[in-house]
């Protein structure tokens, strides 16, 4: 098989478990920090499949493959760009806020087991962090589209 | 040989982090008495041993043997800091601790190449100029995080290190009085330390007297967490360049970030050409 025909077979599974996740996230109201990690991951994977089948589609009989791509871009913009994304951005800026606000007013006096129990609050709290820093990179690539 | 000290404590914490089995955001040690190992001025170490007590970043500590050295280990946490610190827009890089026995080494450095000054910029909880003065050199310390540069002044009961909460940038060093001054950057060059620097690097240059007697130290890392200089010196090569430095010394000292790693912060000493 050529490079375009195992991108094409990959980009059938890829598309499959995409829908999968915007399913889930679609009614799921408080995603975790890894299953918003691997759907953006999920997203990135098959937008670069997209773009690279796309240039290289050129006979009518691949007209089914292009219609398959061209559905999953409407997924993309009209679910998860629209809905999903904005939702998620929301998400983590009220948690991070919430998380902060938390942290910042625990009592001074704490035993060992506090502290060492409230550390793993801060490891959660960079965790959110970052992963809004990366969500926020995807925002940018959407605004510049 | 101060060289000595250094690789004693890299092999030290390397057994130290063997055995250690706490669950603190960070830990230390530090020899509880002068030794074959660590010929300290016992006077020295016990004023490391109560900067640590009373800082209120350490929440724990026990005595340990490690290898023959019996030390005590400290475990802290610095997370209410690290929160704080990313709130300033101007902060370079969060806090992050070296360890006090590497401070101690560093100033031990600095009184052999004779500075008469040490400027510990982005210092965080003022360590570095802690040790200075314990050395019996002049030491400030600049720091723009209003709740460090407050534990600072609480630690300033044992030694006044004279702390200044300001933008290290922007900091007026004309107003302290600096002859031979030897600047400690705070940071690693990716994580901040090079505008930090830069920044500083250019206020000094419009004071040519005291430029051309300073001495620089940065902080670096070989780890491929980060992106290598073209020019080396562990993250700090094209500064060390474009103004006109040379590096004179590098030794390696374990540091709160490199508990976890297998090499230690690479301290280079650097200076004009």
């Amino acid at each position: 098989m050529s490079s375009f025909d195992d991108i094409a077979v990959m980009f059938d599974t890829e598309s499959e478990k995409l829908l999968k996740i915007i399913d889930i996230a679609t009614l799921k109201s408080d995603l975790s920090i890894s299953e918003i990690i691997d759907m953006y991951y999920q997203i990135i994977n098959i937008s670069s499949m997209n773009t690279m089948l796309k240039q290289q589609i050129n006979s009518d009989n691949q007209k089914p493959l292009l219609d398959k791509i061209l559905k999953i871009e409407k997924v993309i913009t009209e679910k998860f760009d629209s809905d999903i994304h904005p939702r998620i951005m929301e998400h983590l800026r009220k948690s991070i806020q919430e998380t902060t606000s938390t942290l910042q007013s625990g009592s001074k006096q704490k035993s060992k087991e506090d502290i060492e129990n409230e550390a793993k609050s801060y490891e959660e709290l960079r965790q959110k962090m970052s992963t809004k820093e990366f969500v926020e990179q995807y925002d940018k690539g959407l605004s510049n589209d | 040989m101060i060289e000595d000290i250094a690789k004693n404590l890299i092999n030290l914490k390397k057994k130290f982090t063997t055995i250690y089995d706490g669950q603190s955001q960070i830990q230390e040690i530090i020899p509880v008495s002068k030794s074959e190992l660590f010929p300290i001025d016992q006077k020295d170490l016990e004023l490391l041993h109560e900067f640590a007590k009373i800082s209120p970043i350490y929440y724990n500590h026990y005595e340990q043997i490690i290898g023959n050295t019996t030390c005590v280990v400290y475990e802290g946490d610095i997370n209410k800091y690290w929160l704080n610190s990313i709130q300033h827009s101007s902060s370079h890089a969060p806090f992050s601790p070296t360890w006090l026995m590497s401070a101690y080494i560093c100033a031990l450095f600095a009184k052999k190449f004779e500075y008469s000054e040490v400027i510990d910029i982005g210092s965080g909880d003022g360590r570095i100029a802690f040790c200075a003065k314990i050395l019996d050199l002049k030491s400030y310390s600049i720091e723009i995080d209003d709740m460090l540069v407050g534990l600072q002044k609480e630690l300033c009961s044992i030694l006044d290190f004279n702390p200044h909460c300001s933008d290290a940038t922007m900091f007026d060093y004309s107003s302290i009085k600096l002859t031979k001054p030897l600047f400690f950057i705070g940071g690693l060059a990716q994580m901040g330390g090079n505008s930090l620097a830069s920044g500083v690097f250019d206020k000094i240059s419009t004071m040519s007297n005291v430029q051309q007697n300073s001495g620089w130290v940065f902080a670096g890392t070989y780890s491929q967490k980060y992106l290598a200089d073209p020019k080396n010196e562990a993250g700090w090569g094209t500064l060390i360049e474009k103004n006109n430095l040379k590096s004179v010394k590098t030794v390696s000292l374990p540091t709160a970030w490199t508990f976890h790693e297998l090499d230690e912060t690479p301290y280079i000493f650097a200076k004009p050409l």
